[in-house]
């Protein structure tokens, strides 16, 4: 890595992506997936394991794309939107199943 | 970000390796001893040493001690902000009893878990803990740290760092990154099968570090993955509580249909009522599981809502016949002793994730298992410590002539955290044998004292790796290194000893009478010792070779 030339502000904003977005973009999962496997009929507690074990998986895979991933802004807009608008979903869907 | 994505790969893994890898060889380290707890716990606690024990009888031993014992004083500190107005002298009423012990201990962990009055949040249990001799219910004194599961394994899931759950914080962050480290490590080599069987030692420090790193790596990554995923997935609930959050509704939702399911009350009636026999209880909880063909022995006993109308007895079972934490739970009423549920067998998901935790907690009875996992650990500690060397050893000759401190600083913590961080251990266990049986007044407990002496040594280990690093500035190695290895060898030493001289168990004695939990780790620690004392000699030959090697470069240089 004799050649890096990139800035400090894009290797802090990539990081923050990393870490932030991955956790935006987890909780969202998280919280999506297990509201739908509650509404298929499963029990609370293993939706809410099952999740967090694939979530876990997803958290990784959005790190290593974050720092892979050529163009920083739409990492930062799949993260953070796709969390978001995941955590909206699980919301609605909440409120239709309670 | 870099030109391509293999570089942006080796650059994740160096940096966020580097950084998180003095937090996880600590995390490794210290799950490696936790392995071992409940026998560090025998080695810190002489009155403990004796066979583990059955749950013994509740109605005759533990119920007198269960009514007996109230909140310490350290507890009752600790609930004070969260009351309005004073606490009450003595607790009245118990929400919850609890007795835990394993295939592997001789004492009996008991809790109670009392209603706080005037509690700010409602649900509010202050807890009184006490640990006794199963056999007849002497308590062991309060202030007495099991250094192993009660120091050494909190340390390795959340640092002891409570404020906040911060420590937890810290260590799962670090456990994503050993899985980012893997990936990226992975990515960047290729050759993994190569891998496994490439070690030349008599090649440059910097390539045999390389190999040691990758070796390692390798040949334990199954391991490396699993336990820092499993790890993570044990604490879920910290790291994403969607349950106690976003999603609270829908949890109070099925709390509310798991309570009539199970028929388990989730409030206690109001209405005072007495408590049967619940040695009838496990004996019924016994026969139960002994008609499905399982392993009876008792794990987790405890009664909810005690004395109250609504009152019910859980009897677990210690899953020593296999990997995943199952408890196989049977609850009966209190007051009758009257059947209420039998947990029944787990969903797929609840199996998973009941392996899952399993196979990192490790409750089963296999020894040759259990030192495989200390093994791993260790590995896992090769691992990350030889990534340091190769990246001080890497660029500390470019640092120099750039009169750049980094390849300095990186090897003082990495002195820190390798070296330092088993001297503080051996401090720990010093100290638990020197300290005084009983602590003047005025003194902190000696629980306390053990841990304050367990940070100061590591503090000081710390001073000395800043110190003698110095040359690594001109781009020697660190004399750091050896002096530590040196004072490992003596410390190791010094620990069994102190602890035949305190408790007469001298090596002979234990291995005669086959007692290994206290002569397993007096041989770890002399073990250690010779390591520690066949390293500073390696070292010393590298220093003599390292200087050989810098006045041949300034004759090339002169000529």
């Amino acid at each position: 890595m004799a050649t890096v030339t990139v800035s400090r502000l894009h290797i802090a904003s990539r990081a923050a992506a990393a870490i932030l977005g991955g956790y935006a973009f987890t909780w969202g999962a998280i919280v999506f997936g297990a509201a739908l496997l509650v509404a298929a009929g499963m029990d609370f507690h293993d939706a809410e394991h099952l999740a967090s074990i694939v979530g876990f998986l997803i958290f990784l895979t959005a790190f290593l794309s974050a720092f892979g991933v050529r163009q920083l802004q739409r990492v930062w807009l799949v993260l953070l939107g796709g969390g978001a608008l995941m955590t909206a979903a699980a919301s609605l869907l909440q409120s239709q199943l309670v | 970000m870099f030109q391509n994505f293999r570089l942006s790969m080796a650059w994740l893994h160096t940096w966020f390796g580097l950084v998180l890898g003095f937090v996880l060889i600590v995390v490794f380290f210290f799950g490696a001893m936790s392995v071992f707890d409940r026998e560090i716990d025998r080695w810190s606690i002489p009155a403990s040493r004796f066979e583990p024990q059955p749950m013994p009888s509740f109605d005759k031993l533990l119920r007198p001690i269960f009514e007996d014992m109230q909140p310490l004083e350290p507890a009752r500190a600790a609930m004070r902000d969260h009351v309005n107005g004073p606490l009450p002298d003595k607790f009245t009423v118990p929400s919850s009893w609890g007795a835990y012990t394993t295939h592997r201990d001789p004492v009996l962990s008991l809790f109670v878990g009392y209603e706080v009055p005037n509690a700010k949040l409602p649900e509010t249990n202050i807890f009184a803990l006490r640990t006794v001799d199963p056999r007849n219910g002497t308590a062991l004194p309060d202030d007495r740290l099991k250094v192993g599961s009660g120091f050494f394994y909190p340390l390795h899931y959340s640092l002891t760092l409570e404020w906040k759950n911060l420590g937890y914080w810290i260590v799962g962050f670090a456990a994503l990154m050993m899985l980012v480290g893997l990936v990226t490590g992975v990515v960047m080599h290729r050759k993994l099968f190569r891998e496994l069987f490439t070690f030349r030692p008599n090649k440059s420090t910097q390539r045999s570090m390389l190999d040691m790193h990758n070796l390692t790596g390798v040949v334990a990554l199954p391991f490396h993955f699993f336990f820092a995923f499993t790890g993570l997935v044990i604490f879920a609930g910290i790291y994403f509580p969607v349950a106690h959050t976003q999603l609270e509704p829908l949890h109070e939702q099925h709390e509310v249909i798991d309570a009539q399911k199970t028929g388990l009350p989730h409030d206690r009636a109001g209405v005072a009522a007495p408590i049967a026999s619940v040695d009838a209880m496990v004996a019924e909880a016994q026969r139960r599981w002994a008609a499905k063909g399982m392993a009876g022995d008792v794990g987790f006993l405890s009664l909810v809502h005690v004395g109250d109308r609504n009152g019910y007895v859980s009897v677990y079972r210690a899953g020593t016949d296999r990997i995943a934490l199952t408890g196989e739970g049977i609850h009966f009423k209190a007051s009758t002793g009257e059947l209420l549920r039998e947990d029944p067998p787990p969903t797929v998901v609840g199996r998973i994730n009941e392996f899952l935790t399993g196979l990192h907690l490790q409750h089963f009875r296999h020894w040759l298992l259990r030192w495989l996992y200390v093994l791993g650990g260790l590995l896992g500690c090769v691992c990350i410590a030889t990534g340091f060397l190769f990246f001080v050893e890497k660029r500390k000759r470019q640092h120099a002539k750039q009169h750049s401190n980094g390849a300095r600083l990186v090897d003082a913590l990495a002195v820190t955290t390798v070296t330092g961080m088993l001297i503080a251990a051996l401090g720990i266990m010093i100290a638990n044998r020197l300290l005084p049986d009983v602590m003047p007044a005025g003194w902190p407990w000696r629980g306390d004292m053990e841990q304050y002496c367990f940070w100061g040594v590591w503090a000081l280990a710390m001073a000395h790796a800043f110190w003698r690093t110095a040359p690594v500035a001109e781009g020697h190695l660190a004399p750091a290194w050896r002096e530590q290895c040196l004072a490992i060898a003596v410390l190791a030493v010094v620990a069994p000893v102190l602890n035949w001289i305190t408790t007469g168990d001298h090596l002979l004695r234990t291995i005669g009478n086959g007692y290994w939990p206290v002569a397993g780790i007096d041989l770890f620690m002399l073990t250690s010792a010779g390591i520690a004392l066949l390293a500073a000699r390696k070292l010393k030959q590298r220093v003599a070779v390292d200087a050989h090697a810098n006045v041949t470069r300034a004759e090339v240089n002169h000529a």
